[in-house]
């Protein structure tokens, strides 16, 4: 069964090694780039003697065209890859069987069918999770500098591609192209509907779900304009919003809120001989202070990434897992 | 000796369409069964039934004494050539070869190797590439070299010019000589079947009409021409499958245990093909719902 496995897949390995090298050689490249911007900047100093000024002029030194675009593209790259696992590898795994009639061969060889996908989806799903690992190794390596300096881990767009994420969605994808072709026995409608349960289990994870996975933390201080200012608008009737910069290190801000003392929504009115056209910002924001308003923050702080990471991934692997029972027990009942 | 097939009350249902209906039947080891039958008379069912690709609705059905598919065990007995005789388009020859070593323990490569040689088979060429007949032949090979004791052919030359089709039931001839296993295939020509079987089960409308040994089929059913008289008036014992008359003369085919010699009947000895197209037209006579069966 391994060597059949293999002979079959032996193209798209193929594939995948040739694209797993490319980007490797340029993301070594990239991150040799980082590094010497790094030393360069005077910004490798910074953890010792606590003089981080240089940062500026690391993150200036790092914002050039190619080095923003090679970052940006592993980044999409561990994007990319756990989907297009699902659909090119996942997908025809067994569709293409069912589709060609060769079901009709290789069930009736001397090995059942339970072992038949048990061997099949047991390889090639470690070589997906292979792939992905891999690359989110190598991601990891050439960009961590900029992840930890310059941006922050835990925004949404990055954490997938940070960690141990993609290796949950790559291990989801294919497990999940592997169910849509036996469900749907034909190639390249399971394909398309791989990739829209795919992309729509992703986004739903990053879009309500990922928030939630550990309970966020809340924090209440009183509002302080001097730390920058958000959002300072007025309305015709007099009704305002104010919201003052969030200042938690490395944090994932999932609502800043200005609230009164009363610990409601602040909505204004404003006064309007202290807030218009006529008096500057300053005559504003000194009123503002004499309101005695809080800012109320809702986040997940940056010590949770790895929680987080690993919640996210937990998620996908039981669906995956859930997937793969799906899958035994269909192709066991289902008429050939 | 364990029967080769041994079912009773075989059904099988594709959502409501019959694909088998109350199917019972008992075939000895040893012999080259023949299953002829019109396009979706329910032949590709049974054999599917046989090999495990299918579950029964109902009933009960034992292969060599097992369940089919029932574990490795059972698989490695049973050899099967499914319809179109499918095959890795663009695995090589060789690779089906491997692939037969790699997934049967009872694997005899030196048959494999002499049957792909014999046949001219380039090891190199991609499946896809060749034609009908030699991937009919490849895919006989894989099945015959896993040496199973019951081999199972669905329509396997259904595809064929007839040079292939002569030349695949010849080697299909060969492997039961020499390895004295059963076989059962499947054919809606009894032309192909007549060469090669000496048991014959007759499929339309999803049930068996009638099986048994071809011999003793040919015996007990005479074809009778006589006098024009009442098809009621019959012979002792025997029961009408067929019957026509003209103006003077009624002929009718029989199924009889006793041979009949009343001076009334002319007897005559039927050949295959005559008895199966008798019983298949019995089966279509109640014809207006049943004739959408024969497309």
């Amino acid at each position: 069964m391994i060597w059949l496995t293999y002979r079959q897949f032996r193209t798209q390995a193929i594939v995948g090694a040739v694209t797993l090298v490319a980007a490797a050689i340029a993301l070594a490249i990239n991150g040799r780039m980082i590094a010497r911007a790094w030393t360069d900047s005077g910004a490798a100093n910074c953890p010792a003697t606590g003089d981080c000024a240089a940062l500026t002029n690391f993150a200036h030194a790092t914002d050039n065209g190619r080095t923003i675009v090679l970052f940006i593209l592993g980044t999409a790259l561990l994007y990319l890859v756990p989907p297009l696992v699902g659909v090119f590898w996942g997908a025809p795994l067994v569709a293409r069987e069912l589709e060609a009639g060769t079901h009709r061969l290789v069930w009736n060889q001397s090995v059942t069918r339970d072992r038949w996908l048990a061997v099949k989806l047991g390889l090639l799903c470690t070589a997906s999770v292979a792939f992905a690992g891999i690359l989110s190794l190598i991601v990891w390596w050439s960009s961590y500098r900029i992840d930890e300096n310059v941006l922050n881990r835990l925004t949404p767009l990055l954490f997938g591609a940070r960690g141990v994420v993609p290796i949950g969605y790559a291990a989801f994808a294919f497990v999940l192209g592997v169910a849509a072709g036996i469900l749907i026995r034909r190639t390249v409608p399971a394909m398309a509907v791989t990739l829209a349960v795919y992309a729509a289990a992703v986004g739903a994870m990053i879009l309500w779900v990922r928030a939630h996975l550990l309970p966020a933390k809340h924090l209440t201080t009183n509002l302080d304009l001097s730390q920058g200012i958000e959002q300072l608008g007025i309305g015709p009737n007099g009704d305002m919003r104010i919201v003052a910069q969030a200042h938690i290190d490395g944090a994932w801000i999932l609502q800043n809120q200005t609230v009164t003392a009363a610990g409601k929504v602040f909505t204004g009115p404003a006064d309007p001989t202290q807030c218009g056209r006529d008096v500057g910002p300053k005559a504003c924001e000194d009123w503002i202070n004499t309101l005695g308003l809080k800012q109320r923050l809702v986040y997940q702080p940056a010590s949770r990434f790895w929680d987080l990471q690993w919640a996210e991934v937990g998620v996908f692997l039981v669906l995956a897992a859930l997937l793969v029972a799906f899958g035994f027990w269909w192709l066991r009942r289902r008429s050939a | 000796m364990t029967a080769v097939l041994e079912t009773e009350g075989l059904t099988k249902r594709y959502g409501r369409h019959p694909g088998l209906s109350d199917c019972t039947l008992h075939i000895p080891p040893g012999r080259v069964v023949g299953l002829v039958g019109p396009n979706g008379a329910g032949k590709t069912t049974l054999l599917q039934l046989a090999v495990g690709l299918l579950t029964p609705t109902a009933g009960r059905i034992e292969v060599l004494g097992g369940q089919p598919a029932s574990g490795p065990d059972q698989l490695a007995r049973v050899g099967f050539v499914a319809q179109d005789t499918p095959t890795y388009a663009n695995l090589t020859v060789a690779d089906h070869l491997r692939l037969g070593a790699h997934l049967n323990p009872r694997w005899d490569d030196e048959v494999a190797q002499t049957r792909i040689d014999r046949l001219g088979l380039d090891h190199a060429r991609p499946a896809g590439k060749l034609s009908g007949g030699q991937r009919a032949q490849l895919a006989l090979t894989l099945a015959v070299a896993k040496r199973p004791e019951l081999l199972v052919l669905d329509e396997p030359v259904a595809s064929l010019d007839p040079l292939a089709r002569r030349e695949f039931l010849q080697s299909l001839m060969e492997f039961t000589a020499e390895s004295g296993a059963s076989v059962i295939l499947s054919s809606h020509l009894v032309a192909d079947l007549e060469r090669v079987c000496d048991f014959l089960i007759v499929l339309a409308d999803s049930r068996v009409l009638v099986a048994g040994d071809v011999d003793e089929l040919l015996a007990t059913h005479p074809r009778l021409v006589g006098l024009r008289r009442d098809p009621e008036v019959l012979p002792a014992g025997a029961t009408v499958i067929q019957a026509s008359h003209t103006d003077r003369q009624s002929t009718l085919i029989v199924r009889s245990e006793t041979p009949i010699d009343d001076g009334v009947w002319n007897s005559e000895r039927l050949d295959l093909e005559d008895l199966v197209l008798a019983y298949m037209a019995k089966a279509a006579v109640p014809a207006p719902r049943r004739a959408e069966m024969t497309r």
